[in-house]
């Protein structure tokens, strides 16, 4: 039980860090400078790398122990739409997360200090960066009703 | 290794798409949803596994095929309709879903 808390506490963590990592990329383009690419480059390679580990994380916990304990009790309690809309929804729009920070890290890391002239590529970065975080946000959200379900059963 | 943001940008939508298909297609097919459990034991893992592949590929197939340009930067618009197109389907899908 306590590894099983662990690996939705990592996975909790990693997918708030990772929305942190790429609202801090939005926040160095607003009015960058000759040091906001090389932070916004950190950031963004952060922020990709804590999304893949939000993944494992949640993906373990997901298929070894969510399918088989929390979600039979979710369905059969007073909320299984909890599970039925939302927890399906996390589960695949998530997968949406990794790719858009490869595009969003790749086009720093290709312009480079061209971003700071380029305000097409600025623009770019910021409008996935802001995607990033807001779909994070929404899939935290998700997440909390998701959990405060799963402590209804009992079992976590 | 030069990054092609054309193609990076035709590697996310066309995963995304897959994505979208894989997991409406799953729920309305069990036959389909069977094949991807049988592939790696869980449906969500295949999704998962098969995209990243179906990313990695469709990046260097694109890469042969199409050039890199300045304008290319202006695709980015599309990825993210695309992506707030496909968050939307899936969560009205499973709405849907819910009340049948």
């Amino acid at each position: 039980m306590a590894g099983y808390k662990l690996l939705i506490a990592i996975h909790a963590s990693a997918g708030i860090s990772a929305i942190f990592a790429f609202l801090l990329v939005f926040v160095e383009l607003l009015h960058p400078r000759e040091k906001s690419v090389n932070r916004a480059k950190i950031f963004s390679l952060l922020g990709t790398m804590l999304i893949f580990v939000s993944w494992l994380a949640g993906g373990y916990y997901y298929v070894t122990y969510y399918g088989s304990y929390i979600k039979p009790v979710i369905k059969e309690g007073p909320t299984p739409w909890i599970h039925g809309v939302i927890m399906e929804t996390k589960e695949h729009v998530f997968l949406f997360l990794p790719f858009l920070s490869i595009l969003a890290s790749s086009i720093i890391f290709k312009f480079d200090a061209n971003l700071l002239k380029n305000n097409k590529a600025k623009l770019s970065v910021s409008l996935l960066s802001a995607l990033i975080v807001l779909i994070g946000l929404t899939i935290a959200a998700m997440g909390y009703l998701i959990s405060a379900a799963s402590r209804t059963t009992g079992l976590l | 290794m030069k990054l092609n943001i054309k193609s990076l940008n035709y590697a996310t939508i066309l995963t995304i798409f897959l994505i979208v298909v894989f997991t409406i297609w799953g729920e309305l097919s069990k036959s389909f949803k069977t094949f991807l459990v049988n592939l790696t034991g869980h449906h969500w893992v295949t999704k998962g596994i098969s995209s990243l592949v179906f990313f990695i590929i469709i990046y260097f197939l694109v890469l042969r095929f199409v050039k890199d340009r300045p304008d290319s930067i202006s695709q980015v618009t599309y990825t993210v309709i695309v992506v707030i197109l496909a968050g939307v389907i899936i969560f009205g899908f499973y709405l849907w879903h819910l009340f049948l």
